[in-house]
């Protein structure tokens, strides 16, 4: 470590020579290590102690910083002199410990920045707008979460095999606690990785949507799209053999084949691909929503029958009362009309009666005018 | 509105496309030229395998006059020239098939019928036997039958066929409506 620390600062040295040489030399110090402990390279580089008119000799300060990010720095993703060290100096139960927490607690941390950039990537892929597309920013982003993710499935997995490895030396609760810490990271990675698939397939969604709102406003003719210049509309990867709803596994097989859910073509392939399933999805969803909307206006046009049905209901009404009212009368007529007939028909009184009155006008008329 | 042919092919990594099985509907075209588009499909058909890659799909048009040359994916287009469209399908296991069909086809419904296809023929021939398959082998049943259903989409495809009764039903209903109106 104190080889690698004396590698960084002679390196910074170097390369900041040429630029503003007054400087340099005055915070520049000797090393006053005892060359027993390692024969370096770097003895060639001890720069003699010029004459420092305002600079400060803070070379005990640089060999405690130096001895600090010794003790500290003493994990296992050290450059080279790490194993060396460890060859050396056996670790002590306590110092694997040490390491084991500082280890996890570099792992937590790159844990948290990962979520951070998870949300981030939720949010920019949630909002969508025509106009403001963000997809460099996505990609940038989704980049990053994938190389977070595996990095820290490296560590994760060096950190329990260095549990592994460190077994004998700890007792039962120790060795339950460090089961539980690697399990909670797991746990916590495995998480992560679930939302970032399921913010892929958000940003699929979304995608899709974009489209057919674009599609709103340019009306493509399937003809037209058949005969497009070939470009690389979506490279979209493996899609899986009898399965209708090839969407819900566009996720998985992103994240299987390395490549994000928007429109990058997978890297295994090297030409442009034109992939039209999604050609033909759209258009299998475009002719569902044409039917769902031509069954809707069918309901409209139903319910506008049944309004006009009904205003024609109070009229029916009216006529059905009146046709039963005339029915009435006429049966009453009817009646009447029947008594009088009988009345007269059976009444020989009324026969003598009338002949009576005949003929005294007949007598009037004739005898008395004749 | 036509089917041309339907073929079900494997494809094996990116190199070799097999024709495993294909039915022919040539009945629009004139006896002595039915030779040279069978084989133009067929050509046509492997071509576009080869250069489609392990689960997509794509349509392709392909210009053809009548005595047989062929240019594909042409951006001027001679107005005295027939085309056929053919729609291509490749899953990821390597089998595939295409549909030869006229311009106005409808290409939803060329796809569905790819997909059905390829259902079929992987119910009936187990998924191992396909990389051992000779050229033109077997014959499934089914491919003459849907070539021939097909040949008329309304009817058999199921979103058309709700589709057409959805506008019959609308008109009947829109009949009735104005023979209402007479009572005002």
């Amino acid at each position: 470590m104190y080889q690698e620390a004396r590698h960084r600062w002679a390196s910074s040295t170097i390369k900041t020579l040429p630029t503003s040489t007054a400087t340099i030399v005055e915070t520049l110090e000797p090393f006053p290590y005892p060359n027993n402990i390692n024969n370096s390279p770097s003895s060639s580089f001890f720069l003699p102690l010029t004459t420092m008119s305002n600079g400060r000799d803070r070379t005990s300060e640089f060999q405690t910083t130096v001895k600090n990010f010794a003790s500290r720095k003493n994990g296992f993703d050290g450059p080279h002199p790490a194993p060396l060290n460890r060859r050396q100096h056996p670790q002590s139960p306590v110092e694997q410990r040490g390491v084991f927490m500082q280890q996890a607690k570099r792992i937590g941390h790159d844990l948290s920045q990962t979520f951070m950039k998870l949300e981030q990537l939720s949010l920019i892929a949630k909002q969508s707008s025509l106009f403001n597309d963000k997809s460099m920013e996505i990609q940038d982003l989704t980049l990053s979460i994938k190389q977070d993710i595996s990095n820290l499935n490296r560590q994760i997995a060096q950190l329990q095999q260095y549990m592994q490895d460190t077994h004998g030396s700890k007792s039962k609760n120790t060795q339950a606690h460090s089961n539980s810490v690697v399990f909670v990271l797991q746990s916590k990675l495995a998480t992560m990785s679930n939302d970032f698939k399921q913010v892929l397939e958000a940003r699929t969604q979304n995608l899709k949507e974009q489209k057919s709102r674009r599609d709103n406003f340019s009306r493509n003719t399937v003809a037209s799209s058949l005969t497009s210049a070939p470009s690389a509309i979506n490279g979209r990867p493996s899609v899986l053999f009898r399965d209708e709803s090839r969407t819900t596994n566009g996720g998985d097989a992103v994240i299987d084949m390395g490549s994000d859910g928007s429109r990058n073509s997978s890297m295994r392939q090297q030409l442009q691909v034109i992939d039209e399933t999604d050609t033909y999805l759209a258009n299998r969803s475009e002719a569902m929503q044409n039917i769902e909307q031509t069954i809707i206006e069918l309901g409209d046009i139903f319910t506008q029958l049944a309004t006009m049905v009904r205003q024609q209901e109070e009229l029916v009404h009216r006529i059905d009362a009146n046709v039963d009212e005339a029915t009435q009368h006429i049966e009453g007529a009817h009646t009447e009309l029947l008594k009088y007939l009988r009345s007269v028909t059976s009444n020989r009184w009324l026969i003598i009666k009338v002949f009576a009155v005949l003929i005294i006008f007949f007598l009037i008329f004739i005898v008395f005018l004749a | 509105m036509k089917l041309l042919a339907i073929f079900v092919l494997h494809k094996e990594d990116d190199r070799k496309v097999r024709i495993l099985q294909s039915e022919f509907n040539l009945e629009g075209i004139g006896y002595f030229q039915q030779r040279i588009v069978r084989e133009s499909l067929v050509f046509s058909a492997r071509t576009v395998i080869e250069r489609t890659a392990l689960g997509t799909r794509r349509s392709v048009e392909a210009y053809q006059n009548v005595n047989g040359k062929k240019n594909e994916n042409t951006s001027v287009r001679p107005d005295d020239l027939a085309s056929v469209i053919v729609h291509a399908s490749v899953s990821p296991d390597g089998l595939a098939s295409v549909i030869a069909s006229d311009s106005e086809y409808p290409q939803r419904v060329s796809h569905t019928l790819l997909s059905q296809v390829m259902n079929d023929f992987t119910n009936t021939y187990p998924f191992t036997t396909w990389v051992q398959m000779e050229e033109q082998t077997g014959k499934l049943a089914s491919l003459s039958e849907s070539l021939r259903i097909y040949q008329n989409p309304h009817k058999a495809d199921p979103l058309m066929a709700l589709q057409k009764d959805l506008d019959d039903t609308t008109d009947i209903v829109i009949n009735t409506l104005v023979n209402l109106k007479w009572s005002w």
